[in-house]
């Protein structure tokens, strides 16, 4: 099924079922004004639909305007033109503010507290307060592995630990909406591994995560809809398992330096042959035309690597997806 | 509240307030003048776009609140100056000047600087010219003190002081003086009116001044003394000065003067008899014994010089300061009547 | 309001660890503490210099603070990315520019606290004895001049919350040194607005246009100079209350109209 078509169906489910939208922007556009008449894209006519109790990834290229999407839907900066809404309000609403949290990118904190301390300012912020929130300021300082090192002021932190109470921070009011700008930077691989859990076990709790990321190998597994961004523009947008099938599922049998002979019998059906150094992988419309070319190449001696539907990774998927807009930026 | 409503009761408070403030910025104004916290710069000093009032006022607005401290270092300076022997006196007058600028209404540097000039840099020239040009410098120093300062007797006395003391210019010390007594002052100055006009000699005023002072202090000794002094020594020469006995008058103060030589009030006498007398002659000898047994008698020199122009004899080198002044009004008062 | 103080607060214990503070602060009151060392240099204006070092110090350091501290509040929390997390949080763009100013204004009203007490410590110390009369100068009378210092020192509490509004408000609108410079520029003419009052007037023969300059400048800048009663403390006059009063109203009038323009120019400022 087309994605568009998916989309619009989508769409129209959620009216009758009145599945409420976490964010919805409608040509928000934002052109950063750098003075002397020069202007910068921020970005450029998103529309943007994000249901609750999703993870929702933006990934594009650096500078390709995910914090200034974030900034946008949080208030911080003022749109050109277009129009938002998050969780209901029009963006910036103070009113949505009790529900959201907000992890920005490479976050920074007052130096002359400890974790503790600034997590009870925020907290009695949201109007918390005493033995309830200190129990919530452990159990989140526990949650990113920070407890232990609870007394260290913040001017003596690391990046990663930074980060790491950066996360905890956002999650003070247990907010239902979360924006994570990249929240695994500066994080080593058991603490990136961490922080995905805890996006997962949010999502488990029906909350939802718009995470802004350019680390695709971390997007993927988690992510349930993703739109990828470039110069500003949206290029393409879905669920992860549509924009990883590509417009129709194929399949592939990869083979091992199969000698010439064995690939001209077997090119024969297959619609497309790559070389990926030693391994040559042959794409077939149909999975019994896969399966009948995996056999045959057994019987004639080839080393057979892997058979089975030909899933693109979400690699692929960005290079194809902002290549193809890069050329239409420079036919612009 | 909307965004827009919200920017709309900002402009409302802002506006109203700003309003509102101007009656009370304006009596605030007022209320420091009426109750002396203010020592505002006069008025006419910015009405005539005075170059160095204007200088001093944004020079020391930019010193903020240390401006006052600014013009305490800078005399602080002087004094190390001055007692190391370091710089010259001229150095040092520029200093003093600086100060009076910054800090206009601190008394002590108009002061302390109009003295540098009418004593410490007179007595470095024998320029007859030259110094009467550094009298003229003192004065005006303290004359501008004064502006800036006209509610305290202290200038005005030291001014008053500066022609009884330096320039002997009685009539001016006694005008001075009694600008002075106008406002809250010590004693002495009242006594020191009526030296003033005891030594021109003018005793009628004199004594009026010693009967103020003892009628306001009955102890006053020094007043009584000196009364009595006029009354018995001056007075008869005086009445009989006016009764045109002008022999028997110079009779009388010759009597005193066979003491006291050198007295300047009984030279000044003798001087004032004869010239009463029209006795140009006999006047000018008695004056020039004055001028000559006190050098800086400006006062004595002055008459010397009046009289020998009158007497049409050539005026001496010395001719006072007061007198080159004279001249130089004269000069002055010829040419507007000459364009008028 | 909660959010106003709690902003406030983290703001007061960051402006104790701002180094270039706590070097002016020590520097002011070695300054204040040492002023009568220097006295003997003025005999018979001992006094008067005891005075003019000490609440001058007090005024001008507490200005220097004001500026700097104020003209940076907002444009660290921008810089250091600190007010990213504080605005997500249930913090309106108000109550945050609130809760700076008046944690700025906490630091600022402290460290000018603690040169006004070393200040009155010398005073008291010293005072007495350099108001004895000498040989050139009569005695000084003291009858208001402890409760006089004292007001002078709350009257400069309030000139510098007045320096400040302008600096943060300054420092929303340009770079933190752009916004120092200005809140110097406007003290330092604040100072002599009495003067452009004075110029304004149509007996200087300045033109219309320079009148309407003048007096405009007059009309809006506040009169820092109000807020200066030193005079009538070597005079011994008494300050009075509702001086006092009116003064501190027409500082908070000052906050007020700088505090709606920060308002507005701050709800429109990109972070
Ligand atoms: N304050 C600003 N002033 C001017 N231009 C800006 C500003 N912030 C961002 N931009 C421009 O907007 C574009 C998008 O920037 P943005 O920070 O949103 O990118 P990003 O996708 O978050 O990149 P990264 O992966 O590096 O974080 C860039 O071209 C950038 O130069
Ligand atoms: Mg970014």
């Amino acid at each position: 099924m087309p994605a568009g078509v998916q989309s619009r169906r989508a769409a129209r489910v959620r009216e009758v079922a009145d599945i409420a939208l976490a964010i919805r922007t409608e040509n928000l556009t934002k052109i950063y004004d750098v003075g002397w008449g020069r202007q910068h894209v921020g970005i450029e006519e998103l529309n943007l639909e994000v249901e609750t109790g999703q993870i929702f990834g933006l990934v594009g290229p650096n500078g390709s305007g995910k914090t200034t999407t974030l900034k946008l839907l949080l208030g911080l900066i003022f749109p050109t033109s277009g129009a938002g809404e998050v969780l209901g309000e029009p963006m910036g609403d103070p009113r949505s503010k009790n529900r959201v949290g907000y992890l920005p990118e490479g976050p920074y904190f007052y130096e002359h507290l400890n974790a503790p301390e600034l997590l009870r300012m925020y907290g009695s912020l949201f109007g918390m307060g005493g033995a309830a929130l200190d129990a919530r300021i452990q159990e989140l300082l526990e949650l990113v592995d920070m407890w232990d090192r609870r007394d260290y002021r913040i001017a003596d932190y690391s990046r990663g630990m930074l980060q790491r109470v950066g996360v905890a921070q956002s999650l003070i009011n247990n907010p239902d909406l979360l924006f994570f700008d990249e929240p695994t930077s500066g994080l080593d691989p058991i603490g990136a591994k961490d922080i995905r859990e805890v996006i997962l076990r949010l999502r488990g709790e029906g909350k939802t995560v718009f995470l802004c990321s350019h680390l695709l190998k971390e997007m993927e597994p988690i992510c349930d809809n993703i739109a990828i961004l470039s110069r500003g523009r949206l290029v393409t947008e879905g669920s992860v398992a549509e924009l990883l099938r590509g417009d129709r599922l194929r399949y592939r049998l990869e083979l091992r330096e199969p000698d010439e002979e064995l690939l001209a019998k077997l090119q024969g059906n297959a619609e497309e042959v790559l070389w990926l150094e030693e391994t040559c992988r042959l794409l077939f419309a149909d999975r019994q035309a896969a399966f009948d070319a995996a056999a045959q190449a057994e019987d004639e001696g080839g080393y057979v690597l892997a058979a089975g539907p030909d899933r693109r990774t979400l690699e692929e998927v960005f290079i194809d997806a902002v290549g193809e807009v890069s050329v239409d930026a420079s036919d612009l | 509240m909307s965004r827009s409503a919200q920017k709309l009761v900002a402009w409302i408070v802002l506006i109203g307030v700003f309003i509102g403030l101007q009656p009370l910025n304006d009596a605030l104004s007022y209320n420091r003048l009426v109750l002396g916290y203010a020592r505002p710069t006069p008025v006419t000093k910015v009405l005539q776009f005075d170059a160095p009032a204007m200088t001093g006022i944004i020079v020391g607005a930019m010193m903020g609140g240390f401006r006052e401290v600014a013009a305490s270092m800078l005399w602080m300076k002087t004094h190390s100056m001055w007692h190391s022997g370091e710089g010259t006196k001229w150095d040092h007058l520029s200093l003093m000047r600086m100060t009076t600028l910054l800090d206009p209404h601190w008394l002590e540097p108009w002061r302390i600087t109009a003295w540098h000039c009418a004593y410490n840099l007179y007595v470095e020239t024998d320029d007859p010219k030259e110094q009467a040009r550094l009298l003229d410098m003192g004065v005006n120093v303290l004359k501008e003190g004064i502006s800036w300062n006209p509610d305290r007797f202290e200038l005005y006395f030291e001014l008053g002081w500066t022609y009884f003391d330096k320039i002997r210019d009685y009539p001016e010390a006694a005008r001075w003086l009694a600008a002075a007594v106008r406002f809250e002052h010590p004693e002495h100055i009242e006594r020191l009116i009526a030296h003033a006009w005891e030594r021109l000699p003018d005793m009628e005023k004199a004594l009026m001044w010693y009967d103020y002072c003892i009628k306001r202090r009955p102890s006053d000794h020094t007043a009584k003394g000196a009364t009595i002094t006029i009354r018995e020594r001056y007075m008869p020469a005086e009445r009989l000065v006016q009764q045109r006995r002008y022999d028997e008058a110079a009779e009388a103060v010759q009597q005193y003067l066979l003491v006291y030589p050198t007295s300047t009030l009984g030279l000044h006498m003798m001087g004032y008899v004869y010239e009463q007398a029209h006795d140009y002659e006999k006047a000018l000898e008695y004056w020039s014994l004055a001028a000559e047994t006190l050098a800086l008698n400006h006062y004595a020199r002055y008459k010397v010089a009046e009289l020998c122009e009158r007497l049409g004899w050539p005026v001496p080198e010395y001719a006072s300061h007061i007198y080159m002044r004279e001249q130089e009004l004269r000069k002055e008062m010829a040419v507007t009547h000459e364009v008028n | 309001m909660r959010a106003i103080f709690r902003v406030a607060r983290a703001t007061y214990y960051e402006g104790w660890r701002k180094r270039f503070l706590n070097g002016i602060l020590v520097f002011a009151i070695l300054i204040i503490g040492s002023s009568w060392v220097f006295t003997y240099l003025q005999p018979g204006a001992e006094l008067k210099m005891l005075i003019d070092v000490g609440l001058g110090s007090i005024r001008f350091f507490g200005m220097l603070i004001a500026v700097f501290l104020g003209s940076r509040l907002v444009p660290d929390e921008i810089e250091k990315r600190t007010i990213y997390t504080l605005l997500s949080k249930p913090v309106t763009r108000m109550q945050f520019l609130l809760g700076k100013f008046f944690g700025g204004l906490a630091t600022v009203v402290s460290n000018m606290a603690l040169m006004g007490l070393t200040f009155y410590i010398v005073f008291m110390i010293k005072a007495p004895q350099f108001a004895q009369p000498t040989e050139d100068s009569p005695a000084y009378k003291m009858e208001f001049m402890y409760e006089n210092i004292a007001k002078a020192v709350l009257l400069s509490f309030f000139e510098m919350a007045v320096v400040m509004g302008i600096a943060v408000v300054a420092s929303v609108v340009f770079s933190w040194i752009l916004a120092a410079i200005f809140s110097f520029f406007v003290y330092f003419t604040g100072q002599m607005s009495e003067f452009f009052g004075h110029l304004a007037d149509p007996d200087t023969g300045a033109s219309p246009v320079a009148r309407v300059v003048l007096l405009t400048v007059y009309r809006v800048l506040p009169h820092f100079e109000n807020f200066d009663v030193r005079e009538s403390i070597l005079t011994d006059v008494p300050v009075i209350w509702s001086y006092v009063g009116m003064t501190i109203g027409m500082g908070v009038l000052y906050i007020t109209i700088v505090l709606a323009l920060g308002y507005l120019f701050f709800n429109q400022r990109e972070v």
